[in-house]
């Protein structure tokens, strides 16, 4: 196994040593923006959320996260509030949507994505898919 | 009994007192009947208000990419005045480094936001801090949204309702001493009115209303405009019975929410307070005497004293009302003379009608029909925010116009010309932030955008590779595909024999190719070859609702769709395989703020990330160097554009579609009656895209790329794997595993051992990941 992992390890490298010819497809891909964020508009929204989800204003908690998603779409964590938020509305489905969104947004982030999928594991419980609550947690699980 | 009572009285008499009592029960039952409606309906008195609609508001905050002024129009629309007013709000000014703004209160659907002062600075395009009036930051500022339209009740009466209290004194005292200076003392009518307006009449001054304020409040609330005996009587009835059951107060009030001021093209201006708004962009209680006292001017008739169209007149009726307060003594010699040498001070608003946006309103009409019942849209004063972006919006409306025009010229095909649509959206949240559905946009006909189901063409070929990438034990990016000549037979259907645009067949092609230059026989045989079913089950998840016949020409866009369903389409691809309903509406409210629903984004992963992300990719492509090669003269390579052509038979209808990081733009043209435009999709429908997109500052699409998709370098000869010494690789995403594991001849042998190690590694990734 450990040998295995050494090869991964080099033929990983490997790739990335190579040069890619101009005519290379575009992928200047600037990774898309932190999950952690600087800009102080999304910081006072999510803080503001957070107190409306936690004073029991839901919806006023999930306008303020989706105001906050207009600004910055591709922002983990918002989407996670947001699934958050869905669970606590009891919309399951939504939860797992938005808990999804996120993880496309969160590649570097495994805690994050471990965390979304808890929420999905959440809502599946509450919806009765023991199932699928269970696959849910494992896939928690492999996240790191 | 009887008898005798005839005996005693003569006939004469008897029937006079028949008729006398009869009369009097008819009078009494008049009476009765006026009272009784003018009890119902006053005391009922609900305005009917229209259903308020809202563009976006704008949300200032450091980093937005916004010009200074870009600002500056949206302040101007929204009816904010250049320069400092201290003590009201409504204004902006310009500083050093940005603008100062006096941001009038306003209720949105999470509170209301107080009237406060802010500061913006910008940075080149872009805004680098808010602040406050004590220059602390700010996170956000959001700017009262632009009004767009109204859904209104039947004469497409407008108002805005206000309350005595909050209608300045000199307003009220104006309008009293030029229409009814009697108001407080009369009983409905005015004797002494009556007696001046006869006078007047005989001396030859003209033609002076004898009419108190409640007389007029009757005939504007209860009655038709004709002026009879009759009706003059039923007037002067119903006003003496106003004046018994209210008090003065109460109908000054309703008078001043009733009073007609004025038509902005079909939409008629009620009340003091709309009207405020309307010529002077500011609340009524910031009125001044003056602007109080051209309000008062108007009542008489708002079209002859239109203070726009006949400045002049207006001036001298104004002056006139002025010297009329004045010498009642409501006003001071020096309030008089400082009014009297104001300007009229109307602002010089666009004029907006019933809407400015029709096809968008519509829009946000449909959707709210779902949920709310017309009469109630058209009376309950509800305000509704949508997702409107006016920026978007009016470059969409200006761009397609003058396209089209364009294309036209070198047409000559004469009247009716080239029509168009244009839908814009987010990419993420699916909000439609434009929606065009005609060159003439002020016009409210043929809805394009929603009603015009055309032939899609080609537009329909992402989902066909999107069915095929699915596979990607089958299917990778460089899967050769057979674009050699193509004969598709089946029961009961005549032969389809597809053909390519140049008229050419080009062997095989990799499958990236045949979608970046829409090769058509390729593509057929790829659709047969996965199955109709399939890439129309392809198409459902996309989420287009419509049932298409499942029909092999059907591949290549023989389904016709409206440019909103295609962007609803598009919109699943441009967000990565999340199916976002699209969105007009945000929130609704009832007239005072109270919430009353939301609509908040929804999202389903329709598709795992991996086919998507191929898909786009492959799209970047068709841009990059395939039939959409010539947006590189409005947008530069960086903005790596995601997009698709179309073209329909015979050139009928042209179609772009494409994504940016943070627009879909979708665009058709063509011509109502379905003749040949001769227009193609790249040379019409993508010139419009690229014009409306570049003057947006898009944002580059940089597509992240899913955990299960690794780049590989390609010989583009071979299509085999290739390694640096191989001239002219491309370096190409595949799912992972699917790339292929021949090594082209150029490849040298050191990469040969990596190979091997991936192959066995594959194995074990399996085992861990499940993939």
């Amino acid at each position: 196994m450990r040998t295995l992992l050494a090869f991964l390890v080099l033929a990983v490298a490997g790739c990335a040593a190579v040069v890619p010819d101009r005519g290379a497809p575009p992928e200047p891909a600037p990774e898309p923006p932190a999950a952690r964020t600087e800009n102080i508009a999304i910081a006072g929204l999510l803080d503001g959320a957070r107190a409306d989800a936690a004073a029991g204003r839901l919806a006023n908690a999930a306008a303020q996260l989706e105001r906050a998603l207009r600004i910055e779409p591709r922002n983990p964590r918002l989407w996670q509030e947001l699934a958050r938020v869905r669970l606590k509305q009891g919309d399951y489905a939504q939860v797992e949507g938005t808990a999804a969104r996120s993880n496309s947004w969160a590649r570097d982030d495994p805690a994050l994505r471990a965390e979304n999928w808890r929420l999905i594991a959440e809502a599946r419980e509450a919806r009765g898919d023991a199932q699928g609550a269970l696959v849910a947690r494992e896939a928690a699980a492999r996240q790191r | 009994m009887f008898r005798l009572f005839v005996r005693e009285k003569p006939k004469f008499w008897r029937y006079f007192r028949y008729a006398f009592l009869a009369l009097a029960l008819l009078a009494a039952s008049f009476t009765l009947y006026l009272d009784f409606r003018v009890r119902s309906e006053f005391e009922g008195r609900r305005f009917a208000l229209p259903a308020r609609i809202y563009a976006r508001p704008l949300e200032l905050h450091a980093g937005l990419r916004i010009a200074l002024n870009d600002v500056v129009h949206e302040l101007r629309e929204a009816g904010y005045r250049e320069g400092v007013r201290e003590g009201e709000p409504g204004w902006f000014a310009r500083s050093a480094d940005g603008l100062e703004v006096a941001l009038r209160p306003f209720v949105f659907w999470d509170g209301v936001q107080a009237a406060k002062r802010i500061r913006i600075a910008f940075d080149g395009k872009t805004v680098a801090a808010v602040r406050d009036a004590e220059g602390k930051d700010l996170p956000l500022a959001r700017l009262e949204p632009l009004p767009i339209g109204g859904i209104y009740p039947a004469n497409n009466e407008d108002r805005v309702l206000v309350r005595l209290a909050e209608v300045p004194k000199h307003l009220v005292n104006a309008l009293i001493a030029t229409e009814d200076r009697n108001f407080y003392t009369h009983h409905g009518f005015d004797p002494r009115g009556i007696a001046r307006a006869v006078w007047s009449f005989v001396r030859l001054r003209g033609l002076q209303g004898g009419s108190t304020l409640t007389q007029q409040l009757v005939k504007n609330f209860f009655l038709t405009p004709e002026r009879t005996l009759s009706r003059k009587v039923t007037e002067l009835f119903m006003a003496v019975l106003l004046e018994i059951h209210y008090d003065k107060d109460e109908i000054l009030e309703t008078y001043l929410n009733e009073i007609y001021l004025g038509q902005d093209r079909d939409r008629a201006i009620h009340g003091v307070a709309l009207a405020s708004l309307h010529y002077f962009g500011k609340t009524v209680d910031h009125l001044t005497l003056a602007e109080s006292a051209l309000l008062v001017a108007m009542v008489k008739g708002p079209a002859v004293f239109d203070p726009h169209r006949h400045p002049q007149r207006a001036l001298e009726r104004r002056n006139l009302v002025l010297r009329e307060t004045r010498d009642r003594g409501y006003a001071t010699m020096g309030e008089f003379a400082q009014a009297r040498a104001a300007n009229l001070g109307v602002s010089a608003k666009a004029s907006m009608g019933t809407s400015p946006h029709p096809a968008f309103l519509e829009l946000v009409h449909r959707q709210l029909r779902r949920e709310y019942d017309e009469a109630d849209l058209r009376s309950e004063g509800l305000r509704v925010f949508t997702t409107l972006d006016p920026r978007a919006q009016d470059a969409a409306e200006r761009v397609l116009a003058r396209k089209l025009a364009q294309f036209d010229k070198g047409k000559l095909f004469g009247a009716p010309g080239l029509e168009g649509a244009v839908v814009v959206t987010d990419t993420q949240t699916g909000e439609v932030e434009a929606l065009v559905g005609g060159r003439d946009a002020r016009y409210r006909g043929f809805n394009r955008a929603l009603d015009a189901a055309r032939p899609v063409g080609s537009l329909l070929k992402p989902a066909i590779y999107l069915t095929a990438l699915s596979q990607p034990a089958r299917y990778t990016l460089v899967t050769p595909i057979d674009d050699g000549p193509f004969v598709w037979k089946s029961r009961g259907a005549p032969d389809w024999e597809p053909a390519n645009y140049d008229g050419k067949f080009h062997g095989a092609v990799p499958l990236r190719t045949a979608l970046a230059q829409s090769y058509n026989v390729a593509t057929a045989r790829l659709g047969t070859e996965l199955g109709v079913e399939k890439v129309l089950a392809t198409v459902k998840r996309l989420g287009v609702e419509r049932e298409l016949r499942p029909y092999a020409s059907t591949l290549l866009g023989a389904a016709e769709m409206s440019p909103l369903e295609v962007a609803q389409m598009y919109q699943t691809v441009a967000s990565g395989g999340f199916r976002t309903p699209l969105r007009a509406i945000r929130e609704v409210t009832t007239q005072d703020g109270k919430p009353l629903r939301r609509y908040p984004i929804a999202v389903e992963q329709a598709f795992p990330q991996e086919p998507m992300y191929l898909l786009a990719v492959a799209m970047q492509g068709t841009v990059r160097e395939g039939t959409a090669q010539s947006l590189s003269n409005w947008l530069p390579p960086e903005t790596a554009v995601a997009g698709k052509t179309g073209t329909t038979d015979e050139q009928r209808d042209a179609w772009f579609a494409g994504f940016t990081g943070d627009r879909l733009g979708i665009v058709w043209i063509g011509y109502d009656d379905n003749r040949a435009a001769r227009l193609s999709g790249a040379g019409a429908a993508m010139p419009v895209w690229g014009e409306l997109m570049a003057g947006l500052d898009p944002e580059p699409l940089a597509l992240q790329k899913p955990d299960g998709i690794e780049n590989v370098l390609i010989d583009p000869q071979s299509g085999l794997r290739a390694d640096s010494g191989c001239p002219g690789a491309l370096e190409l995403p595949f799912a992972q595993g699917s790339a292929p594991a021949e090594r082209a001849p150029c490849a040298s042998a050191v990469g040969v051992a990596v190979e091997q190690v991936k192959q066995q590694t594959k194995g074990w990734f399996q085992r861990w990941f499940g993939k």
